[in-house]
């Protein structure tokens, strides 16, 4: 289904001795398709090879995608589970001896219970990721509740993914990321793309970007950078950090004023429409132009292609949401789409583009602080009886609602949560205002970290677990469509490594819990209980079996029962899922980043990625090719800006913020503000900039500001002689 | 039905995806032949992929003196044979676009074969396989010829570089600027 003018009919590749696994890619959002190239002798991956039957991306990967499969056996995968007896040696990768399972779950179940025993059930937190499948993800949910019984647990979509959530929340009442298909994206007549480097994000979306453009249609984009994509973009709004929501603003005013307005369905099928009318007057193209930077005309001229365009696609990603605005950000862009009409129909619409492969899937489904599976709130009695109901506890045995992923680094060094089971996740790098988040990880009395290579993160770790890269195991994943698609197994776990469902339910068991988890002995019994904890909820999954993911390249959820068939596009029945099927119009006032820049931090720090790494960078700086092309950070500093602060190319320097400092070697290009500075977040330990970042949360969404923050860079003293070793910082 | 690697410069997004998938081409070795350049770094994101060409009358092939190089009935340039290579490194002076690479350990020279286990079948080489923007496409004739005629302009101002620049190669490229043509929708 949804082929489109990019599929063709090819054959593979298939070499002697092997055989080739159908699945889709470890990373992001884009779940390109793949095949994993086993050899049928030694049963081990060996490679990949274009997976060209896959509507979505038709055989595309990018670089990391096309060297995912190195991951598997990797020479620093753990083999065994590893324990360190030395609590001084926290921080570090010494001191680790390599245990038995047995060993590590007696000692994890002791260390729990005891905790739990002097602080209460609530001073065990689980942080979660969602890097992997939703079963694991739903499993992780209940394993909190049900085997700690503990109310902290969250994950790391808020580093991510919740502000477009909480956008789409307010917004649509509902929250699946792209309202439309990817196969609908080159047949539009308009993108506008806010806050996404969609070429090193999300490359595989490019093919369908520039088919717009030549097919005439217009690609507008919002970014402080001039990013691959902005380069060659019809309009480029090269906003201040931080100040989307002021453009969003100043483009819906422009919409209204020149009569771009689908007034039939404003009066339909939205609310809110006077009110944002209102505010948006004082959102002038010259007051906007003030603050976002942006030309008047280039502002202008944006709105109006928007607006003249018959069918257009408002998108936005990262860039837009970590802010502490985020939330407002997200609805302000939706907006555009709602007083235009541009949505529920097909080529017109809103997306996000999902950052972590199952953003999508893995927010909706309880391992949010506030959230049980299906999307089912914890504050809603209803919802927490259907879930205790296949849970098989009581109403009153469920935690209540716990604390955002970065909150809960609060709570850990306030002592109010001593206990830490971290999995799929590395926030030794990936959090905000790190300084303070490895102390607080640093003093936590017992802290277990289930990974595949030993991660900064798991360096706090009294107790590292042994799992599974993504191709050792099977399950679904939903991706940046909504889309549900299934990942396959293409070898045997490594070492005595294990999925992350098997290790909660065997340690469900250790932890006295067993009868709600011992019926869980297949990763297919997992997926079915899953279904039927989705059933009923807004992110419904029950329709969507195995089966039918197989037979139909995938199934658009909701997908209620199975006869349904899922739902590609979303409200084509112009219904949205607030109680009276209206959308809501959002009246935003602007407020400016939590850290203004000053005399003493004149420049405003922004960061983002590569094409060329992942998140943290834990899998992605390990191999090969990837680590040659990005070896390590640097900072990008406008030629202008460089000149006044007497720095060349290459040069090393000194950058800091109040919460921490780093250096980075300078990288001069144009292509970006002068009044603005780019670090990638990827690189670890002294190297993180992620030591420099705010950690000003969304009020909503609880979602950092990684975007922008005051900053300053200092030129270190050299030597004569020019040589690094003999550096000095001043 | 023939097919050919085409280039559209002008889509280049620099993620050098072309770079990690040659690697994995079988007969590939684990190393990549092609090249991806920036631009200008210093004022844009700019970047162009540097492919083989696979020329009709190959200068590499024309300046080895001991017919290492051959030429595949599909047109593709092949890499060195081994048995046959001296290393003499007269193929990476010959070549106009530097693109026969030298392996000094085994006095080998290595290059694009567009991929030839795939491509003899008809099946598209790893680089354009996997291209997320579409700079490498693996087209048939016709799909060479439309593009062709979407971009040969009788404006004067702009005439894309495609039916003349490259000549006899068995890969086709178009410069950039391939919207200056395009018609606006609206």
């Amino acid at each position: 289904m949804l082929r489109d003018k990019f599929f063709k009919e090819v054959e593979n590749v298939q070499h002697p001795n092997e055989k080739l696994v159908k699945t889709h890619c470890s990373y992001c959002g884009m779940q390109c398709g793949m095949n994993l190239r086993v050899n049928t002798h030694t049963n081990k991956i060996i490679g990949v090879e274009p997976r060209y039957d896959w509507p979505v991306t038709v055989g595309k990967m990018c670089p990391k995608g096309v060297t995912a499969y190195q991951q598997t056996n990797h020479k620093d995968r753990l083999l065994k589970p590893l324990i360190r007896d030395h609590a001084e040696l926290k921080g570090t990768k010494e001191g680790f001896r390599e245990a038995s399972w047995e060993e590590a779950y007696n000692l994890i179940a002791e260390k729990f219970t005891n905790l739990q025993a002097q602080y209460g059930k609530d001073t065990l937190s689980v942080f979660s990721g969602v890097s992997m499948t939703n079963e694991k993800c739903y499993l992780t949910g209940k394993f909190a509740r049900v085997a700690l019984g503990t109310r902290y647990i969250d994950y790391n979509g808020r580093f991510c993914m919740s502000s477009a959530a909480g956008g789409f929340l307010r917004s649509f009442g509902v929250d699946r990321g792209s309202t439309l298909p990817w196969t609908d994206i080159h047949e539009t007549d308009c993108l506008f793309i806010a806050g996404s480097n969609t070429a090193e994000c999300h490359p595989t979306s490019m093919f369908r970007v520039w088919s717009v453009q030549e097919r005439g249609g217009y690609l507008i984009v919002a970014d402080p950078r001039e990013t691959p994509i902005a380069r060659r973009a019809d309009v480029h709004l090269d906003l201040k950090p931080g100040t989307d929501l002021a453009l969003a603003n100043g483009i819906a005013h422009l919409l209204i004023k020149k009569g771009y307005m689908d007034e039939a369905f404003i009066q339909l099928h939205t609310n809110g429409f006077q009110e944002t009318k209102e505010l948006l007057k004082l959102f002038t193209p010259e007051y906007t132009s003030k603050i976002t930077g942006v030309e008047v005309e280039k502002i202008i001229r944006a709105a109006e292609i928007y607006g003249k365009a018959p069918n257009a696609i408002v998108m936005f990603a990262r860039g837009i949401e970590q802010q502490h605005k985020g939330v407002d950000n997200v609805s302000a862009y939706t907006n555009m789409a709602l007083i235009t009409g541009k949505i529920g129909r097909p080529f017109s619409g809103v997306a996000t583009f999902t950052g972590q492969g199952n953003g999508q899937g893995g927010r909706e489904h309880g391992q949010k602080a506030d959230l049980l599976p299906g999307y089912r709130k914890l504050t809603n009695p209803k919802h927490v009886e259907e879930v205790c109901q296949v849970w098989g506890i009581t109403p009153e045995e469920m935690p209540k609602p716990g604390v955002s992923a970065y909150e809960m680094f609060e709570l850990m060094e306030k002592k109010e949560i001593r206990g830490l089971y971290l999995l799929c996740s590395n926030p030794a790098v990936s959090a905000p205002n790190l300084n303070f988040v490895r102390k607080a990880m640093k003093q936590l009395d017992f802290m277990v970290c289930a990974d595949f290579y030993l991660s900064e993160s798991a360096r706090f770790a009294d107790v590292v677990l042994p799992s599974v890269t993504w191709s050792e195991d099977e399950g679904t994943v939903t991706n940046l469509e909504g889309r549900i698609i299934k990942i396959n197994k293409a070898q045997e776990p490594i070492g005595v490594s294990k999925p992350d469902w098997q290790m909660q339910v065997e340690l469900a068991k250790k932890l006295g819990k067993g009868a709600f988890f011992e019926h869980l002995k297949t990763t297919r019994d997992v997926a079915e209980e899953f279904r039927l904890a989705s059933r009923g909820g807004s992110a419904d999954y029950y329709g969507a079996t195995w089966d039918k993911i197989d037979q139909q390249d995938g199934v658009f959820w909701p997908c209620r029962s199975e006869d349904d068939n899922g739902t590609p596009h979303m409200f084509l029945d112009k219904k949205f899922y607030h109680p009276d099927g209206k959308a809501k119009i959002c009246a935003l006032p602007y407020r400016p980043p939590a850290e203004e820049t000053t005399m003493e931090y004149p420049l405003s720090l922004t960061t983002g990625r590569v094409v060329y790494h992942y998140l943290s960078g834990n899998q992605t700086r390990r191999i090969p090719f990837l680590h040659d092309m990005c070896p390590d950070p640097y900072v990008e500093v406008h030629p202008t800006t460089a000149k006044a602060y007497d720095i060349n190319h290459e040069e090393v320097v000194r950058l800091y913020t109040k919460r921490g400092e780093a250096t980075y070697k300078v990288k001069i290009t144009e292509a970006i503000r002068e009044d603005t500075v780019f670090v990638p977040y990827h690189f670890g330990d002294e190297d993180s900039i992620n030591l420099l970042t705010i950690a000003a949360l969304d009020p909503i969404s609880r979602m950092p500001e990684f975007k922008v923050c005051a900053a300053q860079l200092s030129k270190i003293a050299t030597k004569e002689n020019g040589n690094r070793e003999e550096e000095t910082v001043y | 039905m023939k097919k050919r690697l085409y280039i559209e410069l002008e889509n280049c997004i620099g993620c050098r995806s072309c770079l990690a998938a040659c690697t994995q081409c079988g007969g590939h070795e684990q190393r990549n032949r092609n090249y991806v350049y920036d631009v200008n770094p210093l004022i844009s994101r700019q970047t162009m992929p540097l492919m083989c060409l696979h020329c009709e009358n190959p200068a590499c092939a024309r300046s080895c003196p001991a017919q290492a190089i051959q030429i595949h009935e599909t047109g593709a340039v092949l890499s060195a044979l081994v048995e046959k290579c001296i290393g003499c490194q007269n193929c990476t002076i010959a070549c106009p676009y530097g693109i026969p690479k030298f392996d000094s350990e085994q006095n080998l020279m290595y290059k694009c074969d567009l991929c030839i286990d795939r491509t003899k079948d008809g099946i598209p080489p790893m680089c354009a396989s996997v291209c997320p923007s579409n700079t490498l496409q693996w087209l048939s004739e016709e799909e060479i010829a439309t593009k062709k005629s979407q971009f040969a302009l009788e404006n004067e101002k702009w005439v894309s570089s495609m039916p003349y620049l490259e000549g006899g190669t068995n890969v086709k490229i178009n410069l950039p600027g391939i919207l200056q043509g395009v018609e606006k929708l609206f």
